[in-house]
């Protein structure tokens, strides 16, 4: 079996994000693998070490992205492929999908795994939209993935009721939930070892997409979360403070 | 001059944080209590490469240099000291003297599995009536029929516990102190080997500490690490590079109390602020800081000198006790600013202040660093 996993470096979102002049701050940000798709890539090393599969990671976007290819490899993925293209920074879901298409055309895998959304952008459109562009089965919201031979898996589903089993026919899209798996962390010589794998460099011009043109959707503006409004502290008698606040319930919070 | 780590180190060192965090720092607390690491903790270290880093893939290490080992030793103590000298002892008591002068084929015998984490690696030099006189040791060895024939008892062995591999010092002849001295590699579960007791300790209670009797050990001819007679030379180079992941367990010890007294003085609010604005609790990190940083500072030469192959007698003693003595100062600080609630096991630096003191006697107490500091600056 060969399988494709799709990655995104994304900024850390456990970090204070700051918005300057409608603009993300990049100041002091840090980038990461998207946590799903550590789901993604912990799924193909599981499959590829119980049904030896052959597994690549894609990553799109600027050179900082092999950092999450690397980390990729650290944990037991085979190959990488880079595209890269200075347009490529904030690509929309479709200019992804198609790119990944692209690629998926080009080397013939037979499984294409994603994380079901990325933790930046939380669309979770990628997915859904590489399989109807591909014409080809999907299921996302992988929550497991049981291969029953070389052409037809297995896979349960966190449905928004219960959970939905599904067996498709491979060639086919899965996006991951994070509950699928614990993504391993790697070892040292699996860190060293990745540094001396090579990372294919591949242009989105020579997938036919041009990337200047691809994307039909554009962030027009960043808005920091309104902060949240200070609250009120009362001090004193508690007899009179449950009066007064009962009162501001009903008055002013008109909760009650 | 460049004080800046390579990406290797720097991909080492972050590494080792996250999996300190990730996969140890959870279990600190009950690795204190219950007086033993889990096995399946030892079985992660061991995954994750922090059990042969520094050795050649060819022995199944991770191909690290020494400082990126003294690194991984640094983060792991900050959330764990017996977790820390767990794989201090292990790497730099265990398996460097049979990587440095063992044979092609030792090594592919003992090396391998230590590194792999097959066996744990003790180093079976100090005994009830000798510690820091090395060469008044009194377990002896007698050549029979190609076998060594071992009598005697050793004590205060880390490690010691898990009966893995063990670096054993014998005599053959007491009179001839140092020169009498041989070092054996010997398989702890064998015939002949008891184990006397467990210690229960100050600090470092994780920490697997043991005493042993050796009752007529037969140890193969092939056992015999480097040439008979050399073994005092042996223990003293193995200390030399052992100093260094003291000095780094006794620097993650420090860093580890420093985060937490720094992070509880921003927190903590006395007369309507954080304790931090306040300039006793400001001198008092200052202070911590810069006996971490002059710390690192020596660690770090010792161990480039090392990757180097430089002499570093004079700068790994100068490490070892300069951060064990630091380390015990900034713990007794962070539990200060902590105030009663630093007593309390749950916020750990109880813990850290306890398991500081250890670095200050073990691997060459602080005073005998100075004799070897002093004995190198006055060499003609």
């Amino acid at each position: 079996m060969k399988i494709l996993v799709a990655i995104k470096h994304v900024i850390d979102v456990e970090l204070n994000i700051k918005v300057k002049d409608g603009q993300l701050d990049l100041e002091g940000l840090q980038y990461v693998m998207s946590a799903w798709d550590e789901n993604a890539v912990e799924e193909a090393v599981a499959l590829k070490e119980s049904h030896d599969a052959e597994t690549v990671v894609i990553s799109i976007g600027s050179d900082d992205a092999t950092v999450s290819i690397r980390k990729a490899f650290a944990m037991g993925i085979d190959a990488g492929i880079h595209v890269s293209d200075p347009n490529l920074r904030y690509p929309d879901s479709l200019t992804v999908a198609k790119i990944i298409n692209g690629v998926r055309q080009d080397k013939n895998f037979d499984l294409i795994l994603l994380g079901r959304q990325a933790q930046d952008t939380d669309n979770g459109l990628t997915a859904g939209l590489l399989a109807e562009i591909a014409d080809l089965p999907f299921v996302a919201n992988a929550t497991k993935i049981e291969v029953i031979d070389e052409k037809k898996l297995k896979v349960t589903r966190q449905a928004d009721i219960g959970k939905e089993v599904i067996e498709l026919s491979l060639p086919a899209v899965i996006s991951v939930n994070d509950s699928i798996n614990e993504p391993r962390l790697a070892s040292l010589k699996g860190i060293m070892q990745a540094k001396k794998k090579t990372i294919e460099t591949m242009d989105a011009g020579l997938l036919g997409i041009d990337s200047g043109e691809a994307s039909l959707v554009e962030v027009m503006e960043f808005l920091p979360p309104v902060a949240r409004a200070q609250g009120q502290k009362f001090d004193g008698d508690a007899q009179e403070i449950t009066e007064k606040v009962v009162g501001l319930l009903i008055n002013e919070a008109k909760v009650l | 001059m460049d004080f800046e780590l390579t990406q290797d180190q720097k991909a080492a060192r972050d590494f080792a944080r996250e999996a300190a965090e990730r996969e140890i720092r959870p279990k600190a607390i009950e690795i204190d209590r219950d007086h033993a690491i889990p096995d399946s903790v030892i079985k992660k270290i061991s995954e994750l490469g922090f059990l042969g880093s520094y050795f050649p893939a060819e022995y199944s290490g991770a191909g690290l240099d020494f400082l990126s080992y003294a690194l991984i030793i640094e983060e792991i103590s900050k959330v764990c000291g017996s977790t820390g000298v767990l794989i201090s002892a292990h790497t730099s008591l265990g398996c460097a003297p049979v990587f440095q002068f063992g044979s092609e084929d030792q090594k592919k015998k003992f090396l391998d599995p230590m590194a792999r984490g097959e066996k744990i690696g003790c180093f079976l030099l100090t005994e009830p009536g000798s510690g820091s006189d090395v060469s008044s040791l009194s377990t002896t060895y007698v050549k029979e029929k190609g076998q060594f024939r071992i009598n005697g008892s050793k004590n205060f062995i880390t490690n010691g516990g898990f009966k893995g591999t063990g670096i054993l010092f014998a005599t053959y002849n007491r009179k001839l102190k140092h020169k009498g001295i041989s070092a054996f590699i010997v398989d702890l579960n064998s015939k002949g080997v008891e184990i006397l007791k467990n210690e229960d300790k100050m600090g470092i209670r994780g920490s697997y500490t043991t005493a042993f009797a050796f009752d007529d050990l037969m140890v193969p001819e092939d056992c015999l690490l480097g040439a008979e007679g050399e073994g005092f030379h042996i223990a003293m180079e193995t200390l030399n590079g052992g100093r260094i992941g003291i000095a780094a367990q006794a620097l993650g010890i420090a860093g580890g109390a420093f985060e937490r007294a720094r992070d509880y003085s921003l927190q903590r609010q006395q007369f309507g602020r954080p304790i931090a604005d306040f300039q006793a609790i400001q001198f008092k990190l200052a202070e911590m800081a810069m006996k971490i940083e002059t710390g690192r500072l020596l660690t770090y030469k010792a161990a480039w000198q090392k990757d180097q192959k430089k002499d570093h007698t004079l700068t790994s003693a100068m490490a070892k006790a300069y951060t064990s003595k630091s380390a015990v100062s900034v713990t007794d600080e962070a539990l200060q600013i902590h105030g009663g609630y630093g007593y309390i096991v749950d916020y750990e630096v109880e813990r850290m202040f306890r398991d500081a003191k250890i670095t200050e006697i073990y691997e060459g107490t602080n005073e005998i660093q100075k004799l070897v500091i002093a004995k190198e600056l006055l060499k003609k």
